[in-house]
């Protein structure tokens, strides 16, 4: 990926997904208090299940370009450079498409 | 290509502590806590799928002592980054680079993100 477009994206998803952690840690701290029954039901709120699915996928992203700038800085040996940005990848796909499978087929 | 052995950047062990780095440094460090935290959370919602069960000890991890120490840990982590965020945002714009307005920027993200850390507890928890 072009680099300045990295950089602008990296900054877009970090603008959207601080609302969204705000959202989903008051919600967290809050399901920790309340039983199976209520949070089956906050999960399947269409919102809440639209607002966390954006979070994996978005955080993801985020998750990716960030940790690409952390090797980038500390991992001299380009070939360990390589593998971990590519299972940085692998992983920053799957979770994401689990938690949509989850969310929609199984909760 | 071969293996630098000098020491590798920022140099945390040579440079005196000032906020400005101290900042830089926590902002990555609460960024990989932060992965983590989406772990928790998917985590959170394999479990939620396993049935009721599995669920309820899930909550009772969550409601320990350690449990609850990680999950203050990780509400702190999560205010901390998106507030140096905010100001890693800032700055981006072009503003806030004066060593004055960066310090002060600086002691007002600790400050408001352990602040909102109780803020969320409380609220989240029912107690206010």
């Amino acid at each position: 990926m072009n680099k300045t477009r990295q950089w602008i994206l990296h900054r877009i998803s970090a603008i959207v997904l601080a609302p969204l952690f705000f959202w989903v840690y008051f919600s967290l701290i809050s399901l920790s208090t309340k039983n199976y029954q209520e949070a089956l039901y906050f999960f399947k709120n269409p919102l809440f299940l639209v607002l966390t699915i954006i979070l994996f996928f978005i955080g993801f992203f985020h998750v990716k370009i960030s940790l690409s700038e952390i090797f980038e800085d500390y991992i001299h040996n380009k070939k360990i450079k390589d593998v971990a940005n590519i299972l940085t990848l692998i992983l920053s796909i799957i979770i994401p498409l689990i938690t949509l499978v989850l969310l929609i087929y199984k909760i | 290509m071969t293996d630098n052995q000098n020491p590798l950047s920022p140099h945390l062990q040579i440079y005196r502590w000032h906020i400005s780095s101290l900042l830089s440094i926590t902002h990555r460090i609460s960024g990989i806590v932060n992965l983590f935290s989406l772990i928790l959370l998917f985590f959170w919602l394999v479990v939620l799928s396993l049935g009721e069960n599995n669920y309820e000890l899930f909550l009772l991890v969550i409601n320990s002592f350690i449990g609850k120490f990680i999950l203050i840990g990780f509400t702190w982590s999560m205010s901390f980054h998106i507030l140096s965020g905010i100001r890693h945002l800032v700055w981006d714009i072009g503003y806030g680079f004066e060593i004055k307005t960066a310090n002060i920027s600086g002691i007002i993200v600790i400050a408001s993100s352990l602040i909102l850390t109780i803020i969320f507890w409380l609220l989240g928890r029912g107690l206010i």
